[in-house]
């Protein structure tokens, strides 16, 4: 409970700086009317109804309000959430928190919101009380072809490398490769990467080479632990490929292999080898190149 | 620009949408109705309302084309009132969703009792939530439908100008523009307007509080009506700033008074946001030249 309310304080300060007092106003009033009351047509109305007093435009956290973030949820990561989402996640944290009735309100929201009010409700999944139990309607929320909705679960959110089994783990970041989404936001994408996931995402490049499509460079992260000479070949195909991004990130996948012949291959590569001791190359870096080009 | 105020474009392809946005269509609402044949459960109309709010607007979006809706029971599916009446305990849900701009399409069909009953409810809705009213006319006895639609939203209390009544023909049009309402002219072959009619009706009446639409939908219909009426107009002499208040600016003034529509919405729209894009699909954007000639530019009547 005392992390909920310091999670609401946290919003609150975060909209404070960049809303109308009215705006403020109507949120405090709403907030405190469902909270007492808890009566879920008021929640739904407000929650649909913040639109009106509240912009999609980045909310632009501090350094210190990311950490602040990460103290109050572990992995919590807000920096990517706009003021009307913000909003509309402390409505929802000041929803009673009885368990029947919650998962009735909640349902109905999910399976009743628009895209903006789904994206605010699977980027709060961290947040939400009664997790384990929300894990069923994260997976479910992977199927969408909206990429505000993927986005909102797949990235900057700790809540699928905590809850997800490996093959829904594996099935969200194949997807994320499949819609070209930044893998690099994916928390702990290093942690939980797993030889099936390797073979699947060499297969994946075998069939965008079969097609005559580009490969995304990030993909050969997935395959670093599990270096062998299969994973090799596929490295080698990608150096040998005229684009700069693909090489860098073969050779920064073999530089961080244990695999001695993938470290022989990178050494051949001593001024890539440079940026990547220097940091100028990373796999951060490499995602956010890939994105300015899609 | 042009603005298709009424149109079911779940219905459509997406060749279609790529058409409108090429042919200068920058918005669509797209009224809540039925599906060609009745639902029969509840559970139906939620998805199709989420729908509404839901994928289609992201499906509009990626051709460049706005998409807002009304949300409503038709009246054709208020004669089932055991399922009527569970679809509008769900209305409450969506009509404070961003992008719905009115409460419709809602009215008469056979003007039954049970039609009258939920039409009344859901006027009483609009005027609690303070969004305008999308009127379907009847296609049989109209004239009287028509008339009986705007007496019962009197008698609620409703201001004229924040109701829409759409369907209109030669035998209507003078009444409801005499009593203050907007008027809606559906081009649509056979059942409803031709455009050649519309232009004498623009000739008469002049253009105040006319709103021209397509209504296409699973039919045999025309998503392109809008600006080939006009370009018909155009032929035909109608002053531009006539046609422009006709095919955009009415439409944009009537469903504006809900808060929920704003010009900005598309003169500032971002390019299509890559990061909402779908992998493989192209979209459209602007910079086309609005484009409506050749020998199909008249809807066959």
């Amino acid at each position: 409970m005392e992390t909920q309310k310091d999670l609401t304080t946290f919003l609150y300060q975060i909209l404070e700086n960049s809303s109308e007092k009215t705006s403020l106003d109507w949120l405090n009033l709403q907030a405190e009317k469902i909270h007492t009351e808890g009566s879920p047509t008021k929640f739904f109305l407000a929650f649909s109804q913040a639109s009106r007093y509240f912009k999609k435009l980045p909310i632009g956290l501090s350094e210190d309000q990311k950490q602040k973030a990460s103290k109050l949820v572990a992995g919590f990561d807000p920096s990517h959430w706009d003021l009307l989402q913000t909003a509309r996640t402390i409505l929802l944290l000041h929803f009673p928190q009885e368990k029947t009735s919650w998962f009735k309100a909640i349902n109905q929201l999910f399976e009743t919101g628009d895209m903006h009010e789904q994206q605010a409700l699977y980027s709060a999944l961290p947040i939400m009380p009664f997790s384990e139990e929300l894990l069923p309607r994260a997976i479910d929320g992977c199927r969408t072809n909206m990429t505000v909705i993927f986005d909102a679960i797949a990235l900057n959110n700790p809540f699928p490398s905590s809850y997800f089994p490996e093959a829904n783990w594996n099935q969200m970041v194949l997807k994320a490769v499949f819609m070209q989404r930044p893998l690099y936001r994916i928390q702990k994408l290093e942690e939980r990467r797993n030889l099936p996931l390797a073979n699947i995402a060499s297969d994946f490049a075998h069939e965008r080479w079969a097609a005559g499509r580009p490969v995304m460079a990030e993909i050969w992260r997935l395959v670093v632990p599990f270096l062998n000479e299969k994973f090799l070949d596929d490295l080698k195909k990608a150096i040998s490929s005229e684009d700069l991004l693909q090489i860098k990130a073969a050779v920064l996948a073999c530089t961080e292999s244990d695999f001695a012949p993938a470290k022989d291959l990178a050494n051949t590569y001593p001024e890539i080898k440079k940026e990547i001791e220097s940091g100028a190359i990373s796999w951060e870096k490499i995602g956010i190149e890939f994105q300015s080009r899609v | 620009m042009y603005i298709d105020p009424h149109i079911h474009v779940v219905s459509r392809t997406t060749d279609d949408y790529e058409a409108m946005r090429k042919a200068g269509i920058v918005a669509v609402i797209e009224p809540a109705f039925w599906l060609g044949q009745p639902r029969t459960e509840v559970g139906s109309f939620k998805d199709y309302f989420s729908t509404l709010v839901g994928w289609e607007r992201f499906r509009a979006s990626q051709f460049g084309i706005i998409h807002y809706c009304t949300m409503g029971l038709n009246s054709k599916e208020a004669n089932n009132v055991a399922l009527a009446e569970q679809v509008m305990e769900l209305l409450p849900l969506y009509v404070g969703k961003e992008g719905v701009v009115a409460i419709g399409e809602i009215g008469y069909d056979d003007q039954t009792e049970a039609e009258d009953r939920f039409y009344r409810l859901q006027l009483e809705l609009a005027k609690e939530v303070n969004l305008p009213v999308l009127i379907h006319t009847p296609h049989r006895d109209k004239k009287k439908g028509t008339t009986r639609s705007m007496d019962v939203s009197e008698e609620h209390g409703l201001d004229p100008k924040m109701v829409i009544v759409d369907h209109n023909n030669e035998e209507t049009v003078k009444e409801v523009l005499d009593r203050g309402y907007w008027a809606g002219f559906t081009i649509y072959p056979h059942t409803k307007m031709g455009s050649d009619r519309m232009v004498d009706i623009v000739k008469q009446y002049g253009p105040e509080r006319i709103i021209v639409n397509s209504a296409a939908d699973w039919g045999i219909s025309d998503p392109l009506a809008v600006p080939k009426t006009a370009a018909v107009m155009r032929k035909m002499g109608i002053p531009e700033e006539h046609i422009r208040l006709v095919t955009y600016q009415n439409a944009l003034t009537a469903f504006s008074q809900s808060g929920q529509m704003d010009e900005q919405d598309w003169l500032n729209a971002k390019p299509v946001d890559q990061t909402r894009k779908l992998s493989g699909n192209s979209v459209l954007r602007g910079g086309q030249t609005p484009r409506v000639e050749g020998d199909h530019d008249t809807i066959e009547n």
